[in-house]
């Protein structure tokens, strides 16, 4: 399994009302080098930018992120090559018209010949039950035939990690089944944020991010059960608002 | 958020004689009937020139309801375009000028109709090979018209997401709640766009 070093990695962006940069992340240290990583934590409490960190979109502001020990800024391209990342909205992410050209986009660096191409992306397709929905404008499928495509057109290059930001959150009860059988079928290390806690305890570790911050790193069931009662603290009636 | 098939039709698979025609006649007849559009005088031949046009996007097999899918966005201006001519030089210029505009939607549209986007795009890439001695990237090109093609509809589709929003709150009549939300959402989507792009590795200059 590919190992994701964090070295005393902290991110912070300049803030328009404060001369106080805003802290993302805080000197995060991580080795991941488990099949099936977790990360949950409140909305805005840092998950995403830990795991853009993993493929480059983010940069750190200090410290190092590497993926088998090639650093994720120096060395990007290459990283990219073998990370794979999944965004929450698929259509965010397909930038062709239909899924097949968006296969076949995703293999252009790497199969130059068309028909070669062609072949590659058909079975990238047949692999997850897609080829029937191959020419189909990406407009005309459901939100998660969609985010199946877009798991293809990463897969499709066959990257050693994958990364998912909240695959699961646009998606219904059927579909979110669906794509928890998809995942648990990869070879991937895969390295998933998510609010599905159901999800979350199918990993082997979970993280817990809180205010920048991993506030606990363990096992699946004890992830869940330290983060859900700091998460809902607070909801007491008598601590809500009055008019 | 909905997608609009706007303008250009998506493609098409089939096997008639236009789908299996080398893509540089078919770009030809798109450049032939732009340039059709200045030369041409006479609204009837402009007329019998989108006639062959349409009756080669439906012996292609693309279909009557795709044509019309292709055109209708644009009918609200076209009218204004004819009508304003029409007025003001005459109805044949008016008619000739609403009839060439169409020529050239139809034949962009027979083109993506019959052409499937990797094809298309292979064909940029040979088209801009010659730039690359100037350091451009002809996957780049190519990268360009793929996401300008799919950018078009996602935009097309926002703002009737805008304008369902603004007549819900009772502001469709105002200029401000339907043009402002569509530009934020297409400059955020631009950069989700870039971002997505990113993550693939794709848009870098070749190794």
């Amino acid at each position: 399994m590919p190992a994701v070093t964090f070295d005393q990695v902290t991110v912070a962006v300049e803030q328009d009302d404060s001369p106080h940069p805003k802290v993302l992340l805080d000197a995060v240290t991580l080795r991941l080098d488990q099949s099936r990583v977790g990360v949950i934590g409140a909305n805005g409490s840092g998950k995403s930018t830990l795991l853009r960190l993993v493929n480059g979109l983010v940069q750190p502001t200090s410290g190092t992120v590497a993926v088998d020990g090639d650093d994720t800024v120096r060395a990007v391209r290459h990283v990219r090559r073998n990370v794979g990342f999944v965004f929450t909205d698929p259509l965010s992410q397909l930038v062709m018209p239909t899924g097949r050209e968006d296969v076949e986009l995703s293999l252009r660096r790497s199969v130059k010949d068309a028909a070669g191409r062609r072949s590659q992306a058909e079975a990238a397709l047949a692999r997850f039950g897609l080829l029937k929905l191959a020419d189909q404008s990406i407009y005309e499928l459901s939100g998660g035939e969609r985010q199946l495509m877009a798991l293809a057109a990463v897969l499709a290059v066959d990257p050693k990690v994958l990364v998912l930001d909240e695959p699961s959150t646009l998606l219904d009860l059927r579909n979110r089944e669906l794509l928890r059988r998809t995942l648990a079928g990869l070879d991937q290390q895969i390295i998933m944020s998510t609010h599905d806690l159901d999800l979350a305890l199918e990993m082997d570790r979970v993280l817990v991010i809180e205010q920048g911050r991993v506030s606990f790193d363990g096992a699946p069931a004890e992830a869940v059960a330290a983060y859900r009662p700091w998460c809902l603290n607070g909801l007491d009636p008598a601590a809500t608002d009055t008019p | 958020m909905r997608g609009h098939g706007f303008l250009l039709a998506n493609y098409v698979p089939g096997t008639s004689f236009l789908h299996r025609a080398p893509l540089a006649v078919k770009f030809l007849l798109v450049v032939a009937s732009g340039l059709a559009s200045f030369v041409i005088v006479d609204w009837r031949l402009s007329a019998a020139v989108l006639a062959a046009l349409c009756g080669l996007f439906l012996a292609a097999g693309a279909g009557a309801k795709r044509l019309w899918g292709a055109v209708r966005p644009l009918v609200p201006v076209l009218l204004v375009v004819g009508i304003f001519q029409g007025w003001q030089l005459g109805a044949p210029t008016g008619a000739r000028i609403v009839l060439n505009i169409l020529v050239c939607i139809v034949a962009a549209s027979l083109l993506t109709a019959t052409t499937p986007v990797q094809q298309l795009l292979d064909g940029v890439v040979r088209l801009a090979r010659p730039f690359e001695r100037f350091g451009a990237d002809p996957e780049r090109f190519a990268l360009t018209i793929g996401i300008m093609l799919r950018s078009i509809p996602y935009i097309a589709g926002t703002f009737a997401d805008v304008r369902d929003s603004a007549r819900a709150r009772g502001l469709e009549r105002n200029p401000r709640a339907l043009v402002l939300p569509v530009f934020i959402t297409s400059v955020a989507y631009a950069r989700q766009t870039g971002e997505a792009l990113a993550a693939r590795g794709l848009g870098d200059a070749e190794d």
